[in-house]
């Protein structure tokens, strides 16, 4: 069998990528016919630069999504003879199958672990930065708000996490040592949990989420209790499930599960991004406070919290929903970051920053290894930032 | 003849955004001659600054003229190069903005940024720029310009950054300066001091000026000319005089009719708004742009097809875009929703006593310590308000007004004194520790139209919260209800509740602040200037409409503002705030009559008047106001104070004066001797000939005047003047109370009110044998002859008989603002009566017309 030709590499691409295309102009197609109804994201289509960083985006996101129909092979798929083939080369023993993009040297299909390498991302970049503004927001709002005292012990800490630099920081809390080291406990059901220090940042992170919807919903309805009750039973329950299970490894149902070296990496970054979230919130919310609809709530009688979360939080949404997007473009690099330097993230991963760490150490002899992971991290971040861009420049139209 | 310095022709631009063209400005033409200073009026989008853009050619990206032509000096600009319009730019055309703060470079010494000027416009040496610079600094008066030179922008205060920016502008010796709302980021009594300095370098320096305002009083103070603007369009233009005594387009007339002059009265001369809100650029009608909110369209005459400029008969330069110039009566009294049952102030609601309110600012928040310095926000403020009662609070920025109305919100709590709501004592209570009925007693209406409404969330769900939280209705239906009520209240439609607020308004919000300010029947309602932020034209009708459901549910008003135009017009008592302190509190006749406090004088002086019969005393005062980190010692005033000089001695330096009880609860706190009190001028004057008599408003004599007429009637011989006119009176009197004669309440146009009065006249009102030209009488033309005959004025005789009040009546009728007794009928008439035209040439040395 022939190996294919660059036009023939091409043209395969496209082709397994059929679901995403179709998928995207689905997409497009009803966003652009509904826009005028779909406010902030409607607009987004008057801006080319907006539409081609959402193009990008969801590329990426349908990508994940689709990854077992468009993967050829199983990312740990290891096929004899196949080691650092070039693209094109057409599969041993199996008629009709060819590594698009060449294998690795392992003789792994370097096109589906790129392909597989997008929902290592996109889980955990959109999850952490999501987490990341739970932690800010929650912080931001009473310290923008009050200000004083709890503003300026807050903006400290803030301030030291933000001097630290990041990387010495993940090489101590993601090494696999640092994890192991701590008094253990037996909880129920025999799990074992041991308090290291990211076990213990994971218990306190993973508050926030819980804490920010309790408050939001109290601070709404305690004027009607009935509603109330249902908001807060509805929150504690999956809240209280998720935290078991994210935290302690003890979900009973085994739904909520987070692989141990993903529980680090992914604290580590919630950890990192939440005191420039905090600052961006601080800053709106002093702004936002002055304003006369604040004063009229007070003078209603609203307390703080309401204040905070229904009347400055939804007005505070346009610098955040662009740093959103923004940040969720660091967070991908980070992770690419701390793939490249093996940090968190088992080796056989298929993880984009560490692909290109090991195709780095054959560049100059097969730079196919390196190039495809490296082209999609840039791509996707760079849809991202355009996104941002486009989101920016709609919101500060009328 | 002289050549105009400049020339607008059929001027049209256009701004190109997504949605297409939006024309800003159309078919405007206006001349500006040398020395002359031409108003441009108009509300907010109406293009009136867009033009100025399009004199300096500085239009964004998105802006173009796209027909027309401005010629500089002759000059079209149209055809002059990048280069050569630079040169123009500054040197000769200078324009000066609204926020000072906004054209100065905060990175850049004063002095070097006004050196600049010539520097680049003339190239001279650094030493003459400098010394230039210094000069100009003088000439625009300010305190040690030496110091000035050398301070950043920010290191001196609004109002000298206002002078600053002004001595740029003029530093270039312009030809023309366009000046857009210079005054409008400023303080009343500043605005006064920059508005006689604008005037004053006028007159020196001989520049022509474009001065650009919503204020109408403001341009009538310094403008020679003006142009009315609406819509993109100019609809009138003419002399100050010419328009504001004799409008002829019915804009004008909303505008007019829509502010609060002396004379408005809110029960028995109400103001009339102009219905509707200004068209959408992209939805002008056909025809007259103003079309669909003018009381006088006419289908097919007005919507026929594009309206031009027409000239007015008899006025040379008086120029109005409306087709029906001749067919309007212009006398016509507009019909006004008169209240027949005003207000009764009840119980006292509120009792304030030595309230102080002090804040503690400290120089470092982390770590405590360095200075503790205090803000005295409110100094003993000690004053009451009663049920249905509007108490207005007047001051200037940083007078504590906005921190008084915080401590009666429970916003802030009071350092010391008490605040009494009925029995309740609030003032240490916060908001969060008031109980559910103290805190829907006492609301707020706010300031800014655009900030009031959360941007976030629907109308209807922003007043379902207040009232949730007022604990108003048991179901989610029992609100939903009532807030629909409540949107009828404010006279919105009920659609609305589903809207967001950027698709409301500006006006349409504040309706929706008042209606959820009134959602909690409250006791006391704070309007902090709740309409200054408005176009004048929506003023007029949130103005009557906060006032309709103050008066319906007996809420006492706390109305804060700056303007005593309005204050006049809607309080029923006045407390005048300065740094904090009281400075004067009485009723609003004691407060606009004298004996007044320094401040209160200065403060009525600087309200800029639309009324060309007004006089007014011209008090400007020095400086700005002092900051109240660091207040002057003994009384608060004393800096600024113009009769300072006549108290002596250093008693106002060391000791702040006692409140002085003037009688009938009027109170002034000054170290001024009684004898001083006794001698005061009232500032504002109706009328030249009543000088010194009275500073209210003509109207408030004119009522009773009516009565007094129609009892004289009897007495119809001996006084034939007055009997005359009672007829008519009483018809007017009838207007405005009806229940002294109910039968007559037809509201036709006044001319055929008035022919069908001459039919049914009895017969000392019918036409004498012996008429006389009463056109001898200088300001009478054939027009006003034939209304006073009309009026069943034939004779000089009935004429020379006018008294105050008969001059009065037929002035407020005749909408002559004060003409009858400037140009003196009466002695004229007195003279033509006595010897014809002999006698009339002996007394005056000129022959009757």
């Amino acid at each position: 069998m022939e190996r294919l030709s660059a036009f023939e590499i091409i043209g395969h691409v496209m082709w397994n990528f059929m679901p995403v295309w179709i998928a995207l102009i689905i997409i497009l197609a009803a966003s652009i016919h509904f826009r005028s109804r779909l406010g902030l994201y409607g607009k987004l289509f008057d801006s080319p630069i907006g539409i081609a960083g959402l193009v990008l985006v969801l590329f990426w996101v349908l990508t994940a999504i689709f990854a077992d129909q468009i993967a050829t092979f199983d990312a740990l798929d290891q096929i004899s003879g196949m080691k650092n083939k070039k693209p094109g080369w057409p599969v041993n023993g199996q008629e009709g199958k060819f590594y698009i993009l060449g294998g690795d040297n392992l003789a792994r299909d370097v096109f589906s672990r790129m392909v597989y390498g997008s929902r290592e991302v996109l889980v955990i970049a959109p999850a952490a930065t999501l987490f990341a503004f739970m932690v800010g927001i929650t912080l931001g709002l009473p310290a923008g708000f009050y200000g004083g005292r709890m503003d300026t012990v807050l903006s400290f800490v803030a301030n030291l996490v933000l001097a630290f630099p990041v990387i010495l920081l993940f090489f101590l809390l993601v090494t696999p040592e640092i994890r192991a080291d701590g008094p253990e406990f037996i909880l129920w059901g025999g799990t074992k949990w041991i308090a290291s220090v990211p076990n213990l940042m994971a218990l306190f992170l993973f508050m926030f989420p819980i804490i920010f919807f309790v408050v939001l919903w109290v601070s709404r309805y305690s004027t009607q209790p009935q509603k109330l009750a249902i908001y807060l039973a509805v929150t504690l329950v999956i809240g209280a499930w998720a935290y078991l299970g994210l935290v302690f490894n003890a979900d009973p149902l085994g739904i909520f599960y987070m692989d141990p070296n993903l529980l680090n990496i992914f604290v580590s970054v919630v950890f990192v991004n939440s005191p420039t979230v905090y600052r961006i919130v601080r800053g709106v919310t002093i702004d936002i406070k002055t304003r006369d609809y604040v004063a009229a709530a007070q003078t209603r009688g609203e307390r703080p919290w309401y204040i905070m979360l229904w009347e400055v939080l939804p007005n505070a949404r346009g610098p955040l929903i662009v740093d959103f997007c923004l940040r969720i473009g660091y967070t991908t690099i980070l992770l690419g970051t701390l793939g490249f330097f093996g940090l968190g993230v088992s080796p056989e991963s298929p993880n984009w920053g560490q692909t290109i760490n090991e195709g780095r150490k054959l560049l100059s002899l097969y730079p196919h290894l390196a190039l495809p992971p490296a082209l999609a991290l840039m791509s996707l971040v760079l849809g991202l930032n355009l996104l941002a861009d486009g989101l920016r420049e709609e919101s500060l139209k009328d | 003849m002289t050549e105009p310095i400049l020339e607008i022709e059929d001027l049209n631009i256009s701004f190109f955004v997504r949605a297409g063209e939006i024309p800003a400005v159309m078919d405007f033409s206006c001349k500006v001659m040398p020395g002359e200073t031409m108003g441009l009026v108009g509300e907010s989008g109406c293009g009136k600054s867009t033009v100025a853009l399009g004199i300096m050619r500085d239009m964004g990206n998105r802006g173009k003229i796209v027909g027309g032509k401005i010629k500089f000096k002759g000059r079209d600009m149209g055809e002059m190069s990048d280069e050569e319009l630079r040169d123009i730019r500054g040197s000769k055309i200078a324009m000066i903005y609204q926020e000072p703060m906004a054209s100065l470079n905060p990175a850049m010494k004063i002095g070097k940024q006004l050196m600049e000027v010539p520097l680049i416009h003339e190239q001279v040496s650094k030493e003459e720029a400098y010394d230039r610079a210094l000069e100009m600094l003088e000439s625009v008066k300010l305190p040690d310009p030496a110091r000035v030179m050398e301070a950043f922008p920010h290191q001196i205060s609004g109002g000298q950054q206002q002078r600053i920016v002004i001595a740029m502008a003029l530093l270039s010796k312009p030809d023309l300066l366009l000046l857009d709302e210079p005054t409008t980021a400023l303080d009343v009594t500043v605005e006064a001091g920059i508005v006689q300095l604008v005037k004053e370098l006028g007159e020196k320096t001989g520049t022509s000026m474009l001065f650009i305002s919503h204020n109408l009083g403001l341009i009538l103070e310094t403008c020679d000319r003006i142009t009315v603007m609406y819509s993109g369009e100019a609809v009138e233009t003419g002399s100050v005089h010419e328009v504001f005594d004799r409008m002829r387009h019915p804009y004008t007339q909303g505008l007019f009719n829509s502010i609060p002059l002396p004379g408005a009265d809110k029960n028995s001369r109400p103001l009339i708004s102009i219905r509707g809100q200004l068209p959408l650029p992209m939805e002008r009608p056909i025809g007259c742009n103003f079309g669909p909110r003018c009381d006088h369209y006419v289908e097919e005459v007005c919507n026929a097809g594009p309206v031009f400029m027409q000239p007015v008969a008899g006025e040379d330069k008086h120029m109005s875009r409306c087709m029906r110039i001749q067919d309007i009566d212009w006398f016509a009294e507009p019909e006004r929703r008169l209240v027949d049952d005003p207000a009764r102030p009840g119980e006292v609601v509120l009792d304030i006593r030595d309230l102080k309110k002090y804040y503690d600012v400290a120089a470092n928040k982390m770590f405590g310590g360095g200075d503790v310095r205090t803000v005295k926000a409110n100094e003993s403020i000690t004053f009451q308000a009663r049920e249905s009662e509007t108490v207005a609070i007047v001051g200037e920025s940083g007078c504590g007004k906005s921190t008084l109305a915080k401590v009666l919100l429970g916003l802030e709590t009071a350092t010391e004194g008490q605040v009494m709501l009925g029995a309740v004592s609030i003032g240490d209570t916060e908001v969060n520790d008031r109980t559910r009925k103290t805190v829907s007693s006492v609301q707020m209406v706010f300031q800014n139209p655009f900030d009031t409404l959360n941007p976030s969330h629907t109308i209807g769900a922003q007043i379902m919260r207040t009232l949730e939280k007022f604990g108003i209705g048991e179901t989610e239906e029992d609100r939903k209800t009532r807030m629909l009520e409540l949107l009828d209240l404010v006279k919105l439609p009920r659609a609305f509740a589903e809207r967001m607020p950027r698709q409301l308004s500006g006006g349409q919000k504040q309706r929706i602040g008042v209606a959820r300010a009134f959602a909690g029947q409250p006791q006391v309602v704070v309007a902090d200037e709740p309409v200054s932020a408005l176009d004048v034209s929506v003023q007029a009708a949130v103005t009557e409409l906060l006032m309709d459901i103050q008066r319906e549910a007996k809420t006492t008003m706390l109305f804060i503002s700056h303007d005593l135009s309005v204050v006049r017009y809607i309080a029923d008592r006045v407390v005048v705030m300065y740094l904090g302190h009281i400075v004067e509190q009485g009723t609003t006749d004691q407060i606009f009559s004298p004996p007044y406090h320094p401040y209160t004088e200065a403060l009525l002086s600087a309200i800029p008047i639309a009324d060309t019969s007004v006089e007014k005393q011209h008090i400007v005062l020095d400086g700005d106001i002092p900051s109240a980190l660091n207040p002057p010692s003994g009384c608060p005033f004393q800096t600024r104070c113009p009769r300072k000089a006549e108290v002596g001695g250093t008693l106002c330096e060391t000791e702040m004066p006692p409140a002085r009880k003037l009688g009938d609860g009027h109170e002034v706190k000054c170290h001024l001797a009684q004898e001083v009190f006794d001698a005061m001028e009232p500032v504002i004057v109706l009328g030249k000939k009543d000088s010194g008599s009275d500073a209210k408003p003509a109207v408030a004599n004119a009522v009773p005047a009516p009565a007094a007429l129609v009892s004289s009637a009897s007495e119809a011989s001996a006084k034939p003047a007055p009997k005359n006119k009672a007829a008519p009176k009483a018809k007017a009197a009838a207007k405005k109370a009806p229940a002294a004669k109910p039968k007559t309440t037809k509201a036709a146009p006044k001319a055929k009110a008035a022919a069908a009065k001459k039919e049914a006249a009895p017969p000392q009102m019918k036409k004498p044998a012996n008429p006389d030209d009463l056109k001898m009488i200088s300001g009478v033309g054939p027009k006003i002859e034939g209304i006073l005959n009309g009026l069943g004025v034939y004779q000089f005789q009935q004429v020379a008989k006018w008294k105050k009040a008969e001059r009065e009546w037929v002035d407020d009728h005749l909408r002559f603002k004060g003409r009858i007794e400037r140009e003196d009928w009466v002695k004229q008439a007195k003279a033509l009566a006595k010897g014809g035209a002999a006698e009339y040439e002996r007394v005056f040395g000129k022959k009757p017309r």
